[in-house]
């Protein structure tokens, strides 16, 4: 029961020998160097126990409890030693007679869980007099007439209630997230938000745990200005992620992660419920620690760690179904079989009765579970978190499969009071069968809904008639499965010499190990596989591929770090580090054809030894890295922060490899000012602005080395002789690729904090960018392209955040919450290599050049459709379509009087000029509900899928079936048909708007009364979607549309996105 | 500090390794040979786009295939209505200058190499040989080319010096300087493995290119070193029809070949696409398991151009049997490893190539079609012969002429001629029909003796455009990647 929980505590951590000597410090600050020193957590409220008095400390290693007696007894102030931490409160000595009262008003403060909060501040406003609530949240007040009782409790919104007559109040408080002494990890150390310069932006880990996704990254989406998360369906699919803005045409314009100081560029291996926070380094001031790394931003994801106390066991789990939220629907066996008839009339259309529709042949309701058990716990010398996590995803297309098992262990020990060794690691093992989706939801798109699916185990041959692959064979027929093992984690030694300086030397490692087998089964065009034979869907011979992929890259941190704090007006922090890195990834792979169609005999050594094929590649890379930092405020108002980094790396000549990168910033905390404190209105005020650059050298590793690529086949003398030829252009002075970023943001919160709100200018200019560069045939390089810096990418823009916290009309069993996020941003290409524009996505339907977006849509512009002969006769002549009636007509934008490539002009990109999130809460007692929408607004998607047919029989969607151009029906958007070639244009282009209801909660916590009997500390249950809805104009599948910086928006033959809807339970036991 | 940050490539040769290597500079050698086998729907060298720009586009032979197929790039070659976008022709462009790249980076590395020097000429020759060749074939499709005499650095990319056209004529000198250099340096044949460029290859290629340059005394003067034997012995192979065939691969008649043979993974020993994209296509009714995508079907006019009892017309052209009539039972075509085409009713097309056939029974493989090892005969005696007649007589040697004319004649079992040069010309498009040079010996005659080229097309339906015509144009994204320092050719 509680009260045992209260009266046992664990002793030993008051027995701890602290050594501390203060001299008139604030009673805060004391605390806080105790706190950091004991590894306990203390629980007070400012005003209540008058820390803001100052005190002096004499003690050497002197036990806890006989300290915070010496301390506290003289001010007047009691502890109490409970799970996690120690509660201080006014010694009940000194309430002394209590006032005349004409009330005793009793009641319960719960957190938004519903769980009862121990230790809240409650005070009478306006007076001194008030308490404490008990373990259970409990409390009982004598109050006088007309009182307003004020709760509060740090990291928590204060909250006031009118006693009027009332002699029980209940109080539900909401977490405080944007809390200004919350402390929020900036890399190599931690600050408090109040210090920043830089545009850090933190979600916690509750928000993730409550959505469910696969990947933390997705969870991301909609929370955070500025952070463009794009992701699609595919199990364990990696979600695209800009931080303002696309930074860079190449591979790196993902940000850094960080994971407990491991830096990776994939965190899919996390289990969601293991992460307490995650940090984004938004500008170039905060990422500038990790220089080379972080040009992108930075995603700091720092995992849970144990609470001092007995060890707690708790489980959180979901499970649910998933399937594709939105389809295309294509014409049925009816209307195909009149369109082709009108557009085809020659083709002989198999009779059958059958009305096929492929998509739903292919796509299953998928189901997602994900169970994670932690314990986790603390004493003075040992602090562990030890976690399981089993992950399962199905995916909604059929055969497709995901699961996961991540182990987890984080613990500390504390040597001695100056030495401190740390580990966090995290080992997972991820299973996966793909399919081969790409080749599979074309030909559904494509394929003739009058050709049977599959009928008896036998194929309906798509092939034989419309030359489009049967696209349950394409998924049935080939097998493909992966198992990748990978181990992240690290060790860390911390050294405490004097007061103030700590020393840390750690080792991260990163390993991965990727075993890869795709078996293609043999089948002929024959009766044993079809219903009707012939075409061209067959493979002669069975394939049995293999690849293994090994890669570790470990890093080397010795950091020192020396935090002072002089006349409790000047706080000063420098640190400086070294980081040594190294990275090495080879892939092995080998093939081998007439493998036996039993899984049991999927290995190499069955195949037939005479087709055997293996390969293998190998690419490794360093860097080499010192760092700096000086944070300095003064009078918690005036406050500065640099970074210095010097970055060296193996991908660059020794000439070039060395890059410095410098950074700025400035705060100014308005509120902490005398002609502002105090005032509730405008609780909060601070002005920062920073400038920062940043390097990238994220190019394959030997982009300026010329090679020569081996075993290049001649024959002499009959016999094949191997060769060797030098083929690639490299550029052998390629350099670092900086980005310079200049921010600028006012933050400030309003209503005693219960609108807080932040917004920032960025202008961020990438210059040096390094780019595959198209270069003339006559180099003879079989690309016809080269990495080399070839352009200057901008990105500006403007963030905003507004978040509105509050209890509903006073009441104690309301409070909401309501958030909003949106970010505009602008981006550009300038200075492109000699004017070479370059160009991308499928057919190239992208031109990026000077003065547009990156990935720009470059297409003729769709008038209408040639309704007449004589339209004809009056319009230019066309080298790009025929010009007959009902066939899209396509304008002449240069005027010279034919209608040709030369007529192709931008229309926009996927970049979306402004994206949003909104989120909200609303709890209830017991109950909690919260929602996130996020979206894009004004950018273009290409709905390429439409357009990349190969034949008239290729089926059509419905909506053309019905709308296309007729005599009957003259369509001035619509073409008569749908035909193979159609030049890039308008007509495949469309609005990528949307609005999406990315997350909905809705939980419900057992009262403690209940759980009591059960021994359980906490049960809440609780419902959740993800992707319940999206408004959107677009016809395709989705808006949301992963891509490269070049190809982004495409929509050919992506995976559905899916809608998920689960039921979860987490459970603390005690 | 230094030191840590030097990661050598991983798995890939460096130029360090190739100092120090004895053998690399040979392996960079063999890898400029390697670039011949460039073919499929990308960069070409040998392959059907190379055969499109030199066959399809002569009066020799048609696009072939079904109607549609590959209309865009094949059919616009064939009737002269192609743009500077036709991707052929930037795929052909792209695969010379690929196989021009790797023998700068090669004579680049040669000279880093410790080989002893007699070697090493050895093998600047040979490479020297083949960017010789390479050039030619570029300057007969598209006149003056950029030059590249060296390895242009990563910064010179977007220098007019390499990025603007040379002159035709300076192309010439180029091409000359490096074949003199070949005849001056490479072995005899049986001096040096088999495939490799000799001295009698260099000379015979030389002398083509002199006769382009109607400098017949030069052209004269080196195959007449070849026919007296100065060179090795070449001889005419007497089978016509096993020139092309692997029991004729590397025969007394050939100069030079595309070496092909089959490798383990068996995709890189063999131009890609060559035979099977040639191979006889099924059609109508089908019903077979056809031989080939049936590009470059002989016109009705190459079949027409022999003489009766020519023996050279069954050995170029596959003839499909008519379908038979109601009732009668067709006989097919027997090739001549046995494989049985049937009649017209279930093939596309009424004529094939003879010499891109590559039986997959009688003749090695490796079950790839895409891979047939069929061997490109580059140059042959029988080509030397017909050389040196023309400049034997343009310089007033008609004996010679007349000899080394009816020795083509009686190998296909023909009585002899008087050697005029119509007769020399009508020989030269039997004798080499079908492998790859009619189109350009058409312009070069054209250029010799004007007024043939245009009837001669119109009467196929075709209208070849003079001033035009005789090149193709630069490839557009060329020009466009040039920055427009690239100029395109007249008419275009």
């Amino acid at each position: 029961g509680a009260t045992t929980a209260y009266a046992a505590p664990a002793q030993p951590v008051l027995d701890q020998p602290i050594t501390l000597q203060v001299k008139e410090e604030r009673m805060a600050a004391v605390l806080a160097k105790i706190e950091s020193q004991a590894n306990v957590h203390f629980q007070y409220s400012r005003q209540l126990i008058g820390a803001g008095r100052r005190v002096s400390v004499n003690a050497v290693g002197q036990p806890l409890a006989q300290l915070l007696n010496q301390l506290l007894e003289p001010l007047q102030v009691s502890y109490k030693l409970v799970n996690d931490g120690i509660i201080l409160r006014p010694a009940v000595a000194t309430a002394g007679p209590e006032a005349p009262a004409d009330a005793t008003v009793t009641g319960r403060v719960v957190d938004e869980k519903g769980v009862g909060l121990p230790g809240v501040n409650v005070v009478i406003k306006g007076g001194s007099n008030g308490t404490q609530t008990d373990m259970d949240g409990k409390f009982t007040i004598s109050v006088p007439d007309n009182t307003t009782l004020v709760f509060s409790f740090v990291g928590y919104t204060s909250q006031e209630v009118v006693v009027g007559t009332q002699t029980t109040i209940n109080v539900a408080l909401v977490p405080d997230a944007k809390a200004l002494s919350e402390v929020v990890v900036v890399g190599y150390g931690t600050q408090r938000r109040q210090d920043l310069t830089g545009a850090v932006a933190r979600v916690d880990g509750a928000e993730i745990v409550n959505q469910p996704v696969q990947t933390p990254t997705q969870a991301l989406q909609g929370k955070v200005a500025g952070v463009q998360i794009i992701s699609d369906g595919t199990p364990n699919s990696q979600p695209k992620v800009r931080i303002r803005g696309t930074g860079t045409l190449l591979g790196g314009a993902e940000p850094l992660y960080v994971v407990d100081g491991v830096q990776t560029t994939d965190i899919r291996n996390l289990s969601n419920a293991d992460i307490a926070s995650i940090d984004v380094l938004k500008d170039a001031s905060a990422a500038a620690i990790y220089g080379v790394r972080g040009a992108n931003g930075v995603i700091i994801v720092t995992t849970k760690k144990g609470a001092l106390g007995k060890p707690v066991l708790s489980y959180s789990g979901t499970a649910g179904f998933k399937q594709a939220a939105r389809l295309v629907e294509m014409a049925d066996a009816s209307q195909y079989t009149s369109y082709l008839k009108d557009v085809s009339p020659t083709t002989v259309i198999p009779t059958t009765t059958g009305n096929t529709n492929w998509y739903d042949e292919i796509l299953r309701r998928g189901t997602y579970q994900n169970h994670n058990l932690a314990v986790s716990g603390a004493n003075e010398a040992v602090r562990y978190y030890f976690s399981g996590n089993l992950l399962q995803d199905d995916g909604t297309v059929i055969n497709n499969k995901f699961s996961r098992l991540t182990v987890r262990s984080n613990t500390s020990f504390k040597l001695s009071e100056k030495v401190t060794i740390s580990s966090q690691a995290s080992f997972s093992h991820a299973d996966t069968r793909d399919v081969n989706i790409g080749t599979a939801y074309g030909n559904a798109y494509r394929a003739a809904p009058v050709i049977p699916s599959k009928l008896n185990g036998l194929y309906g041959n798509t092939s034989a008639f419309g030359n489009v692959g049967n696209p349950i064979l394409d998924i049935e027929k080939n097998d493909i499965k992966s198992l990748e093992n990978r181990l992240q984690g690290n060790i860390g030694l911390d050294v405490r010499p004097i007061e103030g300086l700590t020393l840390r030397s750690a080792i991260n490692v990163d390993l991965n190990a990727d075993n890869r087998r795709t078996y293609n089964y043999q089948f002929a065009n024959n009766a044993t596989t079809f219903l009707v034979t012939g075409g061209n869907q067959r493979n002669d011979r069975s394939n049995l591929g293999v690849s293994q992929v090994n890669a570790y890259r470990y890093l080397w941190e010795n950091t020192a770090t020396y935090q002072r704090n002089f006349n409790d007006k000047h706080n000063l922090t420098l640190l400086v580090g070294t980081v040594t890195e190294e990275g090495l990834r080879t892939e092995f792979s080998g093939i081998r054809k007439n493998v036996s169609a039993d899984p049991d005999q999927w290995y190499l050594n069955t195949g037939d030894p005479n087709t055997a094929e293996n390969n293998a590649s190998a690419a490794k890379d360093r860097r080499l890295s010192l760092l700096g930092r000086i944070n300095y405020a003064f009078n918690n108002r005036y406050l500065f922060t640099t970074n210095l980094r010097y970055d060296g790396t193996s991908k660059f000549n020794r000439d070039e490899r060395y890059g410095f990168f410098p950074s700025l910033g400035l705060g100014w905390v308005v509120s902490e000012e005398e002609f502002l404190k105090g005032n509730t209105t405008l609780s909060y005020l601070k002005l920062r602005a920073s400038f920062g650059q940043l390097g990238n050298d994220q190019i394959p590793a030997d982009t300026y080395i010329l090679t020569a690529d081996a075993n290049i086949p001649y024959v002499f003398n009959g016999t094949p002789t191997l060769g060797a030829a030098i083929r690639q252009i490299k550029d052998r002075n390629v350099t670092w690729e900086t980005t310079t970023e200049y921010d600028a943001a006012v933050e400030f919160g309003l209503l005693d904090q219960r609108l807080t709100g932040e917004l920032t200018y960025y202008d961020k200019r990438t210059t040096d960018a390094l780019i595959p560069v198209n270069i003339p045939a006559i180099f003879g390089d079989p690309e016809n392209q080269y990495i080399t810096n070839a352009a200057d990418i901008t990105n500006r823009g403007v963030e905003a955040a507004l978040t509105w916290r509050t209890a509903l009309g006073g009441s104690p069993d309301w409070s909401y919450s309501l958030g909003a996020n949106v970010t505009f941003n602008r981006n550009r290409i300038e200075n492109l290599n000699g004017g070479q524009a370059l160009f991308g996505g499928a057919n190239l339907v992208t031109k990026s050049d000077n003065g547009v977006a990156a990935g720009s849509f470059f297409l003729l512009d769709a008038i209408g459709v040639y309704q007449s002969a004589d339209e004809i006769a009056n319009s230019p002549r066309s080298t790009v379509g025929p010009r007959e009636i009902g066939s899209l007509k396509y304008a002449d934008s240069n005027g010279d009087g034919v209608i040709d490539l030369l007529d192709r002009r931008y229309f926009g990109s996927y970049q979306p000029p402004v994206y949003y999130g909104i989120n909200g809460g609303l709890n209830y007692r017991n109950v909690d509900f919260s929602f996130v929408f996020s979206g894009n607004l004004n950018n273009k998607v290409y709905n390429a899928k439409k357009q990349l047919r190969t034949s008239n029989t290729d089926n059509v969607e419905a909506s053309f079936a019905n709308d296309r151009w007729t005599a009957s029906n003259p369509s001035n958007t619509n073409p008569k048909a749908m035909v193979p070639n159609m030049p890039n244009s308008t007509y495949f282009l469309e609005s990528g708007s949307y609005l999406r209801l990315t997350n909905l909660v809705l939980g419900y916590t057992l009262p403690t009364a209940l759980l009591e009997r059960a021994h359980l500390g906490t049960v809440r249950v609780f419902a959740a979607a993800q992707n319940v809805f999206t408004v959107t104009n677009y016809t395709g599948f989705t808006p949301e549309l992963a891509g490269g910086p070049l190809d982004s928006g495409i929509e050919a033959t992506t995976y559905p996105t899916s809608r998920t809807v689960t039921l979860g339970l987490n459970v603390n036991f005690k | 500090c230094k030191d840590f940050l030097d990661v050598p490539p991983q798995g890939q040769l460096s130029e360090d390794a190739i100092r120090t290597d004895p053998a690399a500079a040979q392996k960079l050698v063999d890898g400029v040979y390697n670039a011949m086998y460039l073919g499929g729907f990308d960069a070409d060298m040998h392959g059907l786009q190379f055969v499109i720009l030199t066959d399809v586009a002569s009066d020799d032979s048609d696009k072939g295939s079904s109607p549609n197929d590959y209309l865009a790039n094949a059919g616009t070659v064939d009737n002269f209505t192609l743009t500077a976008s036709n991707g052929t022709v930037n795929n052909v462009w792209n695969g010379y200058f690929q196989g021009i790249s790797r023998a700068n980076q090669a004579l680049d590395k040669i000279p880093l190499s410790p080989a002893a020097d007699q070697v090493k000429n050895r093998l600047l020759g040979e490479v020297r040989f083949l960017r010789g060749y390479f050039y030619f074939n570029l300057v007969r499709l598209f006149g003056g080319v950029p030059k590249l005499d060296r390895v242009p650095l990563a910064s010179e990319i977007n220098s007019p010096e390499f990025q603007k056209r040379a002159s035709a004529a300076d192309i010439y000198a180029f091409i000359i300087s490096d074949l003199q250099f070949a005849v001056d340096n490479l072995p005899l044949k049986g001096a040096t493995q088999t495939g490799r460029a000799t001295k009698a290859a260099a000379q015979g290629m030389l002398a083509k290119v002199y006769l382009y340059q109607k400098n017949y005394q030069k052209a004269y003067e080196l195959t007449n070193e070849i026919i007296t034997g100065k060179s090795g012995a070449y001889a005419l192979l007497p089978n016509y029809a096993d020139i092309w065939r692997t029991a004729g691969a590397n025969s007394s008649e050939s100069l030079f070949e595309v070496q092909t043979g089959v490798n383990a993974a068996c995709n890189n020993s063999a131009v890609n696409l060559y035979s099977v994209s040639q191979g006889p296509r099924s059609g109508g009714k089908g019903g077979w398991a056809d031989l080939g995508f049936g590009f470059n079907t002989p016109t009705q006019q190459a079949a027409d151009a022999y003489e009766p009892n020519d023996v050279r017309r069954a050995g170029t052209i596959i003839f499909i049997q008519p379908t038979a009539p109601a009732g009668q039972r067709s006989t097919g075509t027997v090739l001549w490893d046995g494989f049985r085409i049937p009649s017209k009713d279930s093939v596309e097309n009424f004529r094939y190539s003879y010499k891109a056939y590559h039986s997959r029974t009688k003749e090695p493989n490796c079950g790839n079609n895409d891979y047939l090892p069929k061997n490109i005969r580059v140059l042959r005696y029988g080509e030397i012969l017909l050389i040196n007649a023309e400049a034997a007589l343009q310089t007033g040697n008609a004996a010679a002429a007349t000899t080394n004319l009816n020795a083509v004649r009686t190998r296909a079992g023909l009585g002899p001629k008087p050697a005029t040069l119509a007769n020399i010309w009508q020989e030269r498009r039997v004798e080499l029909a079908l492998e790859h040079d009619r189109f350009f010996d058409l312009v070069r005659q054209e250029s010799v003796q004007p007024g043939m080229i245009v009837p001669l097309f119109a009467a196929q339906g075709k209208t070849f455009t003079k001033g035009k015509n005789e090149l193709f144009p630069i490839p557009q994204p060329q020009i466009d990647l040039s920055g427009n320092q690239l100029t395109q050719n007249p008419g275009y």
